[in-house]
């Protein structure tokens, strides 16, 4: 299969540029262009993708899976937290007629903003994170990262599973997942469970000091809060939720995750939230590459980084099924496979359209780690 | 009771941070948007520092206040003064200082978003905050430090303006540099003094407000240089006391809208309020009625 591919990815660059098959990467590579935050405020998203990406290609070529002489180049473009600067270097990306395929921005705001970018250039791009609406919106845009909206339900069940009966909501509502999650879906599971929302706090991007939340939370005493906040919110609102003497359990969501918590010391201590990977995951391809990734980096590996690895693989997958590396040929490709759904770094993906789906996995942190729930 | 002693935590912190910036733009006229980077950066230090070895309390904020006086004087040095040397005015200069200051912030938040992956830090330090309940109110020792370092701090430097001959001195600068500069003041040393303890305040502010948070973000000084800057134009630009009672009156609101559950009208509520008082009172709460400066 390999030798196919390579042959068809010679034979495409063979068929010389132009039309529809630009981009095709006539010297025998794969350009991805990763347009993401190399810098700024959720610059671990983007670095952690990164990392992903470039230990994919890695094993890609080592084992020819398009073929011996077939190279990828990843070329980095820093969106740097800007949406302005989201789209101009998206439009630089996709005018370079080499670039096959791109890593589209990671947050939301940037995504929406260049998706219709996406649809007129026709590159196709595969969003990691970005987990809001207006981004998969028509056939060259696909996500890698499913929405956080799409697995959150375990917390839901894990929460029911604990006999809680009421709950509060503390959610940043100016980040939109968290603006989704905190006024419609977690309300809605929860009557679905039979848990009782008594108490539903919305705070801003800028907010930074959380002592009247957490002591209006511990007044309240629901069995449990669910902690919707950006990575320094967290860490602050735990320390001022066990300084208001708030003692019930708290869930939260995959930006915890990364050690992005770490900061919070013992006071995050029995944190549970869900991941679409961690490296308590025990099946065999999320094992092989938390292995590879220590191996290659020396660190563990943080779900931005699976993000990105199964985003470089399912392009090669694509190359592999269209066999054609043009940017019609990786569209096509990227449909099929999603289609089939496929096995990778966050466990077994299927998608809806060309938006990722997983069950996820819930992990409680304690004492620095991560263990697995379920 | 327990809220407004949210709001006088709030508004120590808020005043902990305006205050340097206060000073120098009240006095020597320059308004130093880097200040929220130094206040960053030199907790940022002592999270690097607690890293390789555990401090105490007072190892933090000792390292913390002399980094931002470091990166505040530095930036005088190499920044500031030459914008101010190359300009043919102080009001030609002013709007140098303000990109420059913008400029010279971007260095040390690339380096501490580089480092940390943007990431929130805190420090690794031998001192735990402890929670204590008077008449059923509950403070953590961390707040009541700040509360009282704020209002220490800002009275004593209200007062030190006021009655000192350095303050005096400073308070001309403000007022008119080049005739104080006439009368034997020296501009380019007292700016000098001046932006470093400004530096030092941030420094102090950025320890005390990551014991308080638990940890900050290399974004945490950029959302605070607007409040500040809010602050001072709501006190009254040149009037300390001035400050002081714009940081309360902001926490005031801020936390009155937390009480009423309208979260995400915080900005919304608390900025407009300022946008009302100033319309009322263009020059601020304590500002001078008219300030001219040549």
């Amino acid at each position: 299969m390999a030798g196919v591919a390579m042959a068809t990815v010679c034979g495409t660059a063979a068929c010389g540029s132009g039309g529809d098959s630009a981009g095709d990467g006539g010297d025998g590579t794969i350009k991805i262009a990763q347009v993401q935050d190399q810098t700024g405020p959720v610059a671990y998203a983007g670095l952690g993708a990164s990392e992903g990406a470039e230990l994919a290609i890695e094993e890609i070529e080592e084992q020819g899976f398009l073929g011996d002489d077939v190279k990828i180049e990843l070329e980095k473009y820093d969106t740097a937290g800007e949406i302005e600067r989201a789209s101009s270097e998206m439009n630089k990306a996709m005018a370079d007629r080499d670039v096959d395929a791109v890593l589209g921005p990671v947050s939301t705001q940037q995504a929406a903003t260049v998706a219709p970018l996406v649809g007129r250039s026709k590159v196709p791009t595969i969003f990691t994170q970005a987990g809001g609406e207006g981004v998969v919106v028509n056939d060259y845009t696909f996500r890698v990262t499913p929405p956080m909206e799409s697995y959150y339900a375990s917390v839901m069940d894990f929460l029911e599973e604990e006999g809680v009966k009421t709950a509060s909501v503390l959610y940043n509502a100016t980040f939109p997942t968290f603006a989704l999650l905190g006024e419609d879906d977690v309300p809605a599971m929860a009557e679905e469970r039979g848990i009782e929302i008594v108490q539903s706090l919305p705070v801003q991007m800028t907010t930074q000091d959380f002592s009247g939340q957490a002591q209006q939370v511990a007044k309240e005493g629901a069995d449990a809060l669910v902690m919707l906040l950006i990575a320094p919110q967290s860490v602050t609102a735990l320390g001022q939720l066990n300084d208001a003497g708030y003692d019930g359990q708290v869930v939260a969501t995959s930006v915890q995750a990364a050690g992005n918590i770490e900061a919070a010391g013992d006071n995050a201590n029995g944190l549970v939230y869900p991941v679409p990977f961690s490296v308590a995951m025990e099946d065999k391809e999320s094992d092989a590459f938390t292995k590879a990734f220590q191996k290659k980096f020396d660190k563990e590996p943080d779900p931005y980084a699976a993000d990105g690895y199964d985003a470089v693989w399912w392009i090669a997958r694509a190359v592999e099924a269209s066999g054609d590396s043009s940017r019609e040929g990786i569209r096509k490709g990227l449909e099929e496979i999603a289609g089939d759904g496929f096995t990778g770094a966050m466990g077994d993906l299927t998608f809806d359209g060309n938006d990722a789906r997983i069950d996820g996995v819930l992990v409680r942190w304690q004492n620095g780690k991560e263990t697995l729930l379920k | 009771m327990q809220d407004l002693l949210n709001a006088a935590t709030l508004g120590s912190i808020y005043l902990l941070f305006a205050l340097g910036m206060a000073l120098v733009w009240g006095t020597i006229g320059i308004l130093n948007f880097a200040h929220g980077a130094t206040f960053m950066f030199s907790a940022f230090v002592g999270h690097m520092v607690s890293k390789e070895t555990e401090l105490p309390f007072l190892g933090v904020i000792g390292i913390s206040v002399l980094v931002g006086a470091v990166i505040s004087s530095l930036t005088q040095l190499l920044a500031f003064q030459p914008i101010l040397k190359r300009s043919k005015s102080q009001h030609a200069a002013e709007m140098r200082i303000l990109i420059g200051g913008i400029g010279v912030a971007a260095i040390p938040l690339a380096l501490a978003q580089r480092e940390t992956r943007s990431s929130p830090f805190g420090f690794n330090s031998s001192y735990k905050s402890e929670v204590f309940e008077v008449f059923g109110l509950r403070l953590t020792t961390t707040s009541a430090i700040i509360i009282v370092a704020g209002l220490a701090i800002g009275i004593g430097l209200t007062v030190w303006l006021r009655r000192s001959r350095q303050g005096l001195a400073l308070r001309a600068i403000g007022v008119d540099a080049e005739t104080s500069a006439g009368m034997g003041v020296n501009r380019p040393l007292l700016a000098f003094s001046t932006m470093a303890v400004a530096g030092g305040l941030a420094g102090l502010a950025g320890a005390l407000l990551t014991f308080h948070l638990g940890a900050i973000a290399p974004e945490t000084g950029d959302q605070l240089v607007i409040k500040a800057f809010a602050i001072i134009v709501l006190g009254g630009l040149g009037s300390m006391l001035g400050t002081v009672i714009g940081a309360y009156v902001l926490a005031g609101a801020e936390t009155f809208v937390l009480v009423m559950n309208w979260g995400t009208w915080v900005d919304a509520v608390s900025f407009g309020l300022i946008f009302l008082i100033l319309l009322a009172r263009p020059q601020g709460l304590l500002g001078r009625k008219e300030v001219r400066r040549t």
